[in-house]
């Protein structure tokens, strides 16, 4: 049996509301004095494959579909959702939107109408299509035996293929419709290596919006189980980390996740409206050493951050946020953009549905320098060599981030000493990218395994960085 | 629209995997209904309301090599949704490799009828709801009150208050079908002190069962404002090896690490630092954890889990000494313990493990009594980021807090980390205090532990 083409019957890609419908609710939703409103109607469709202990024993699927409407006025927004799409629960959700309004007549009446075509930045084909489940199952059981048949050392072997598809519809205070239909696939591998009855563990993975045939093409599969049981490996000599402030090389690609903590966040239209982000009111200041140019670039072709249109129906752009060190842009949606007197830049984004819009980053990268990135490692007397991390977090009110390496080292004269054991890194967002005092030619996009946590919604997201040195950041170790 | 409660849909999703072939099923339906407010700087900023409904079916089929399973969830409660979530589990379940182990929905420790009926009557939800308007005023006084604490509080992130309602209903082919519903409220409040390069954020929430048992707007007010301004002017320090003391809002993370590492699933995976030391001393003498189902305090109580095993009071750490794993009925065959209602479920994905309230013994000392006796150290009152490595126990994180000296707090410090190794940090427990704070579902008091690294600058 074909769990794919059986779920594709089952699950039409379109959402069983009548546009008719929509138009009567929209004008009956909208009062007079509203800036702006708009419905958002989401069918999400997920599937996942797990292997552990040699079998894939954890099959899942969801599917969620509902309606979010929504009500602007001035700095007040009132927000409904339902999950039942019949019409009285559909003009209950209306009903509960518009209640933020408190006073006024009727909108003047709104055609629904199609928008133009926006670009295609990915497929629209269902992502699972023409890779059946057994086949999935298959790249599992093929991953699993690699990452075993490697080094006798690793005990076990985590595998996950997870794919979904959302289909949306955006209808606009001024009857704009626009559909959107986003992939996503993401492949993970993590194993547990044992060593004289010491642990330690290694993860890799990647994905974007494409398909899985092209994931499975892309023979990245292999790759992530070789990167997998390398930073594994590498962990059973780590030793601990020293602590206090010193220079920090951050290799290309993932570590880009400074930016995104250090500045992304801070640059966010809300905080800065609000006035409760350390950049507030900093623009075309410099805040960033010269040479470093940031930027925020939902359109690239099939990346997991990109969006054809953003959650708002706003063309998704590339935002330079810092120019050779000057604040240069905020990443705004349009309630933050109207009440800063400022165009959305295509940055309002909700995780589905049933959340409201808050502006996010898209893909956040550093633009390459100069240097090679040989001649930077070499710069570094004492100091940490990162080139992956976990997770990150930032106060965007002090300006605090931090950033956890996965995979790190201790460097003496440009020469890697040692691996060391997982460390925090903290620095400032508004004084440590002052510091950067070489940037690579090595521009790297990571692999596609980001998702932004805000306000309790995720999203999935992008960075990047070419190899750069930082001259001072404080390194949470325990050797003091 | 399907008018049907929770535990009808359940019991029809069950149902029809059984007709199509299942071997068993079991089922969970999530009914939601929540209403927020949100106010700024005195005027209202949102209001939300969301309703949610869902069906979580889990199928098994026996095969040769032992039972195999799928999981699959909808929002589509119509009888045509609910009979096509079945057949897609089912199709699943068919491709799913088998695991001998698997535990089917067959036969679990549930509730009796009398004690299901006992429980809903002594957890009756609250039968007067917040109101709208209440709860915005409750949000606006909150608010004011933080905004006038103190000259330095410059600016507001804005009060929140919410309430709501949910509905949570099992079923299982061995006729187990039990519902029970839950209420909460909730009330937030986020200001911001001083300006410029020194400017600080803080916050202060509380969740109950029921509007009446929040804390007041006033207290919550308060309580994030002086917050805020305590940080004002926070420096650097220097690396430094010191007593760590930290407040009972940061101390649940401990026992949140410490229930990742007796997690039965991650115990089978080799995925715990705590995987070897089963009734071993984990902590020193007189150091007591309990998952209790069943706290008058607490917003975790349940009757039965996720697999409608009846939930027991567990003692977890008894005089240090690590009594138990948290197992679902898989963990708990393959560990040869018993099942105590650990499963723990969502509507999407796999069983996965979890507790009820978690809660750590307190002390008899105050948390002024404990920084006089340490003397020197730092009492740490926020924690960022993401450092704890869960299998070799490694624990490095970005920290904020005040630094103690001679006893008394001389003045608050940021942009430091602090680091150690969880074996060690749980074993260097020194102080406990006598102020148990609860948190939704967690429950921990002031703990001190010493023997951990401090990063700051050096240079200061």
């Amino acid at each position: 049996m074909k769990i794919a083409r059986m779920s594709e019957s089952y699950l039409p890609a379109e959402i069983p509301v009548d546009i008719d419908f929509l138009q009567q609710m929209l004008n009956h939703m909208l009062p007079a004095r509203a800036d702006d409103g708009d419905l958002y109607l989401e069918r999400h469709i997920a599937e996942s494959l797990a292997l552990e202990e040699g079998r894939v024993k954890h099959i899942s699927a969801s599917t969620r579909q509902g309606l979010g409407a929504r009500i602007i006025q001035g700095e007040a927004s009132g927000h409904a959702c339902t999950d039942q799409l019949d019409p009285a629960a559909l003009q209950d959700t209306a009903a509960a939107a518009r209640a933020i309004i408190t006073s006024g007549g009727a909108h003047a009446p709104v055609r629904i109408r199609p928008a133009d075509s926006p670009r295609q930045l990915y497929t629209r084909e269902i992502p699972a299509a023409g890779v059946d489940l057994q086949q999935r199952k298959q790249l599992l059981a093929e991953l699993d035996a690699l990452a075993r048949s490697m080094d006798s050392r690793v005990s076990q072997v985590f595998a996950n293929i997870a794919y979904s598809w959302s289909d949306i519809h955006i209808i606009r205070h001024d009857g704009c419709h626009l559909h959107d239909r986003r992939p996503l696939v993401r492949l993970n591998v993590s194993v547990v290596v044992e060593q004289n009855g010491r642990r330690e563990t290694g993860s890799s993975g990647g994905g974007g919006r494409f398909t899985l045939q092209e994931l499975i093409d892309s023979e990245q599969a292999e790759h992530f189980v070789r990167e997998a049981v390398r930073m594994a490996l590498l962990n059973l000599d780590a030793q601990a980390a020293p602590a206090g402030p010193m220079p920090v090389v951050l290799g290309p690609g993932w570590p880009g996740i400074l930016l995104h903590e250090a500045i992304g966040h801070g640059l966010e239209g809300d905080f800065n409206r609000k006035g409760t982000s350390i950049f507030s009111g900093r623009m075309g200041q410099r805040v960033a050493a010269p040479g470093v140019t940031v930027i925020d670039d939902g359109t690239i072709a099939q990346r997991r951050g990109s969006l054809n249109f953003d959650d708002e129906g706003t063309g998704s752009q590339r935002t330079v946020l810092i120019e050779d060190g000057i604040l240069t842009g905020y990443l705004l949606d349009r309630q933050n953009a109207r009440l800063m007197g400022l165009q959305s830049t295509g940055n309002g984004r909700r995780e589905s549905y049933a959340h409201p819009v808050l502006p996010r980053m898209t893909n956040t990268f550093m633009l390459g320098g100069r240097e090679q990135p040989e001649t930077i490692l070499n710069s570094l007397e004492k100091g940490i060599y990162a080139v992956n991390f976990g997770g990150g977090q930032v106060d965007i009110t002090s300006g605090k981030f931090v950033f956890t390496t996965s995979e790190a080292y201790y460097v003496e004269n440009g020469v890697i000493q040692y691996p060391v054991k997982g460390a925090t890194l903290i620095g400032s967002g508004h004084e440590v990218l002052q510091k950067i005092s070489m940037i690579g030619n090595d521009l790297a996009l990571d692999s596609g395994v980001g998702t932004c946590g805000k306000a309790g919604q995720s999203v999935p997201v992008g960075v990047g960085l070419p190899t750069i040195r930082i001259d001072e950041l404080v390194v949470g170790g325990t050797q003091v | 629209m399907n008018m049907n409660t929770p535990d009808i849909q359940a019991q029809q999703a069950v149902e029809y995997a059984c007709e199509l072939g299942a071997a068993s099923a079991d089922a969970v339906a999530i009914c939601t209904a929540d209403t927020s407010v949100a106010v700024r700087q005195g005027k209202v900023e949102s209001i939300e309301r969301d309703q949610g409904n869902g069906i979580g079916l889990r199928v098994f089929i026996d095969t040769p090599k032992g039972p195999a399973f799928a999981t699959a969830s909808t929002s589509d409660l119509s009888a045509a949704g609910i009979r096509a979530l079945a057949e897609q589990t089912l199709a699943m379940a068919r491709i799913s490799e088998a695991d001998p182990d698997a535990v089917p929905p067959l036969g679990a420790d549930h509730p009796d009828a009398q004690a299901l009926q006992q429980w809903n009557e002594q957890h009756a939800t609250e039968r007067e709801p917040w109101q709208l308007d209440k709860a915005r005023n409750a949000a606006l006084e909150c608010e004011a009150i933080a905004r006038q604490y103190d000259p330095r509080i410059t600016n507001s992130e804005g009060a929140d208050a919410g309430f709501g309602v949910s509905d949570v209903a099992y079923a299982s082919s061995d006729g187990f079908a039990a519902a029970y519903s839950k209420s909460s409220a909730s009330l937030s409040i986020s200001v911001i002190a001083g300006s410029g390069d020194d400017m600080q954020r803080d916050y202060a929430w509380h969740r109950a069962s029921g509007h009446e048992a929040l804390r007041t707007a006033a207290e919550l007010g308060r309580e994030a404002a002086g917050r805020a301004v305590r940080k004002l002017g926070a420096g650097d320090m220097p690396s430094a090896a010191m007593p760590i003391i930290f407040e009972p809002r940061v101390a649940t993370s401990l026992l949140g690490h410490l229930k990742s590492a007796i997690n039965g699933r991650a115990v089978l995976q080799q995925r715990s630092f705590l995987a070897q030391s089963l009734h071993e001393r984990i902590f020193p003498a007189g150091f007591d954890v309990v998952d209790n189902p069943d706290h008058i305090q607490g917003l975790g109580n349940r009757l039965f889990d996720g697999e409608g095993t009846r939930c027991q009071r567990c003692r977890l750490v008894e005089d240090g000494v690590l009594q138990m794993f948290l197992a679902d009925r898989y963990a708990a065959r393959r560990l040869g313990l018993p099942a105590r209602g650990h499963a723990q479920r969502g509507l999407t994905g796999d069983i996965s493990i979890g507790t009820s309230n978690l809660i750590c013994a307190s002390g008899h000392m105050t948390q002024q009594e404990i920084l006089a006796e340490i003397g020197n150290g730092l009492l740490v009152t926020e924690l960022i980021g993401f450092g704890v490595n869960g299998v070799t126990g490694d624990y490095s994180r970005g920290a904020a807090g005040l630094l103690i000296e001679n006893g008394e707090i001389s003045r608050p410090v940021q942009g430091i980390t602090i680091a150690g190794q969880l074996p060690k940090m749980f074993a260097s427990i020194t102080h406990l205090g006598s102020d148990l704070t609860w948190f939704g579902n967690i429950a921990a008091p002031t703990i001190a532990i010493e023997g951990m690294t401090i990063a700051g600058n050096n240079q200061e």
